[in-house]
């Protein structure tokens, strides 16, 4: 376990505890008997903050979707508390349901019912009808480009117009905090820079909070303003992207010099922010917290000491990186099983669709 | 309050009024039934000539004809058969993950259950009906049997009929129903029913009087809620002055059957919902399992 915990500039603005998780476990019972059940959460403790978007990225069969199901209050956890703007989930689970929103991993619309009714009948379900829901409606399905098939049956829907139907059934009640299940999972390029986006500006002006779990990198990188890395059902690290990334020791400078130049580590360790250096035949491995700022300085020094640098470059640490620091096996090849510490994850990936 | 079940019934009927197949599937049996059983077994003909007819009446609970007395047990056959298809519903919604949507919303987990009640249990009346105008068109047909009622039928006759047809529809909806919340497929679902189907269409009094079967069987038929039913359904139709208290017993006997079918139905069901469901639906029906 990284303790990444609350660090950096959280500190500073004081913010209202939406979604308060202690220590959830769940456990599934076992589906034969005499075998032992699937430990599924196990142990997960956080906090989202009012209007942050929080991302729990995690491989297949993590416990993401259990988490969620925890808190709104579809499963109750084997141990741990939870608490949803205060309101205990398993004391109060009615009360609970009230405040939030919710997006399931798989597509749940009626089929035999057109966009709008599903969007209507779930607004009932909440005790919300009249015009205004109606008009509120309509605006939701114009907003996720779904006005011109609004009144078409969903079994017609492509699996990209019922994933933003999904979304939009999900905001019909106007929740602040919204609970999303691989939102963008099946989402074309364009869909989902359109669904971040949209994501963003209802964070910006309608201070809506974001629980969201993803499998894609850069959608944590780059959507979410902290993410919480969950494997094997515990939470490996939370922080923002860049303090996760951060957490590696920072950029990677690699400095490769002319065959036979003097050995330039004494001088690339005295330079600032420089935590280490190692050597792969020609080239110079350089990890430092200012990437950019040691270029000019490294070429600089190297060369008036007469070291003859003939390329420099510069990578920042991306997620995937974290993921296999924290871990020991990069993100990409979960599931494969390729050794005793793999496998593990991805055997319990539920198939699609199965009931 | 009432707001979102009243979304839960518009769903359903919205589903129902673009697909309503169980309807026709519910009917063709009791159809089939009257237009080839009730036509083939006239136990009136068994008679020797000569018998006045006040004798067959009399034991067919007052019926004018075989085919009276039996097309009236198949007007309750008709609504039991309709509700064998309520629970269908519930287990698509489960497999599709819709009941878990709806279970993550604020909706009373009562109401989820109560709306469906009464939108199959009014919907299960409609073949009810449908085979009493049948039965009784037949009546018009040359060389066909059809149904004739006695004339003098008040509006309290009516009323009985339409009130035993009404809890009978909802008793066995909910039993249904019952089935369909405790059931994790639908394979399990309609290996149960079709189990029940002829059991309790058999030990009731529907196709042939009480009085020609065994004392044991008796027992079992006096109790039967179809028997229930159709005995004041009976009454209504071929009912002369005097039944009536009967019929107040009897209607009392299919309520008292129609509460510990709701309550079991309530039991299963809220079991069934408590835990919600968690991805895939799997402890939905781990929660009935144990
Ligand atoms: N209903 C269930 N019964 C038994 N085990 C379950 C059930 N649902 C999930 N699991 C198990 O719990 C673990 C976590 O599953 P979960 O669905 O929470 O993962 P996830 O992170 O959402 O994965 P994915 O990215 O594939 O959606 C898996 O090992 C899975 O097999
Ligand atoms: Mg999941």
């Amino acid at each position: 376990m990284v303790d990444l915990v609350e660090t950096g500039e959280t500190p500073a603005r004081p913010r209202e505890v939406v979604v308060d998780a202690r220590d959830l476990r769940m456990v599934y019972p076992p589906s034969k008997a005499g075998t032992k059940g699937t430990v599924a959460v196990d142990g997960v403790s956080f906090q989202v903050h009012g209007g942050e978007i929080f991302g729990f990225l995690g491989p297949n069969g993590a416990g993401k979707t259990t988490t969620i199901s925890m808190l709104t209050t579809l499963l109750t956890p084997t141990s741990g508390r939870a608490t949803i703007e205060g309101i205990d989930v398993s004391a109060r689970p009615h009360d609970v349901r009230r405040k939030l929103g919710l997006v399931f991993q798989k597509s749940t619309a009626d089929e035999e019912l057109t966009g709008r009714e599903n969007m209507l009948i779930e607004a009932g379900l909440y005790g919300l009808a009249g015009p205004d829901v109606s008009a509120h409606a309509t605006e939701l399905l114009t907003q996720m480009d779904l006005a011109s098939s609004a009144d078409r049956l969903v079994k017609t829907y492509s699996g990209g117009m019922r994933r933003r139907l999904e979304l939009a059934v999900g905001m019909v009640h106007k929740p602040r905090l919204i609970f999303l299940d691989e939102p963008t999972l099946g989402l074309d390029p364009q869909g989902r820079a359109g669904f971040w986006r949209y994501i963003r500006s209802l964070r910006d002006s309608k201070g809506l909070t974001v629980f969201l779990t993803t499998h894609y990198l850069d959608e944590a990188d780059q959507l979410c303003d902290r993410i919480a890395v969950i494997d094997h059902g515990k939470v490996i690290a939370i922080g923002t992207p860049d303090e996760l990334k951060d957490s590696l020791g920072g950029d990677t400078l690699e400095l490769t010099v002319a065959p036979g130049s003097p050995d330039p580590t004494p001088l690339l360790q005295a330079m600032p922010g420089v935590s280490s250096v190692t050597k792969v035949r020609d080239t110079y491995r350089v990890k430092c917290s200012n990437g950019e700022s040691l270029v000019p300085r490294s070429v600089l020094g190297a060369t008036q000491a007469g070291i003859n640098v003939v390329g420099v470059t510069v990578t920042k640490p991306t997620l995937d990186e974290v993921f296999l620091h924290l871990t020991g096996h990069s993100y990409r090849e979960e599931g494969v099983p390729n050794g005793p510490s793999s496998g593990s994850g991805g055997d319990g990936a539920p198939a699609p669709g199965g009931a | 309050m009432l707001l979102p079940a009243f979304s839960l019934i518009r769903r359903e009927y919205l589903r129902w009024i673009r697909a309503p197949t169980w309807v026709i599937s519910g009917l063709m049996s009791p159809i089939l039934y009257l237009i080839l059983f009730g036509q083939a077994f006239d136990l009136g003909k068994l008679l020797p000539p000569g018998v006045p007819p006040s004798v067959l009446s009399s034991a067919l609970s007052g019926a004018p004809s075989y085919f009276s007395y039996f097309a009236v047990g198949m007007v309750a056959f008709a609504s039991v058969t309709a509700a064998m298809f309520s629970g269908t519903g519930i287990i698509f919604d489960k497999q599709l993950g819709i009941l878990q949507r709806i279970l993550s919303t604020p909706i009373s987990r009562r109401s989820v259950f109560l709306s469906s009640l009464v939108f199959r249990g009014t919907l299960t009346l409609i073949p009810a009906f449908l085979v009493v105008g049948f039965a009784l068109l037949l009546a018009h047909v040359p060389d066909v049997a059809g149904l004739t009622v006695g004339g003098g039928i008040t509006v309290v006759d009516a009323l009985q009929f339409v009130v035993a047809a009404l809890v009978l529809s909802v008793a066995f909806t909910a039993l249904f129903l019952s089935f369909g919340f405790a059931a994790q497929r639908i394979e399990s679902y309609f290996g149960v029913v079709t189990i029940l189907q002829l059991p309790i269409l058999l030990t009731s009094n529907a196709m042939y009087p009480t009085s020609i079967m065994p004392a044991w069987l008796q027992y079992v038929v006096g109790i039967n809620p179809i028997s229930l039913a159709v005995n004041v359904m009976r009454m209504s139709l071929f009912g002369t002055a005097g039944y009536t208290y009967a019929a107040w017993v009897y209607l009392l006997g299919l309520l008292a059957w129609a509460c510990l079918f709701v309550l079991l139905a309530l039991l299963l069901a809220s079991r069934a919902l408590r835990s919600g469901g968690g991805p895939g639906g799997g402890s939905l029906s781990r929660a009935i399992a144990e």
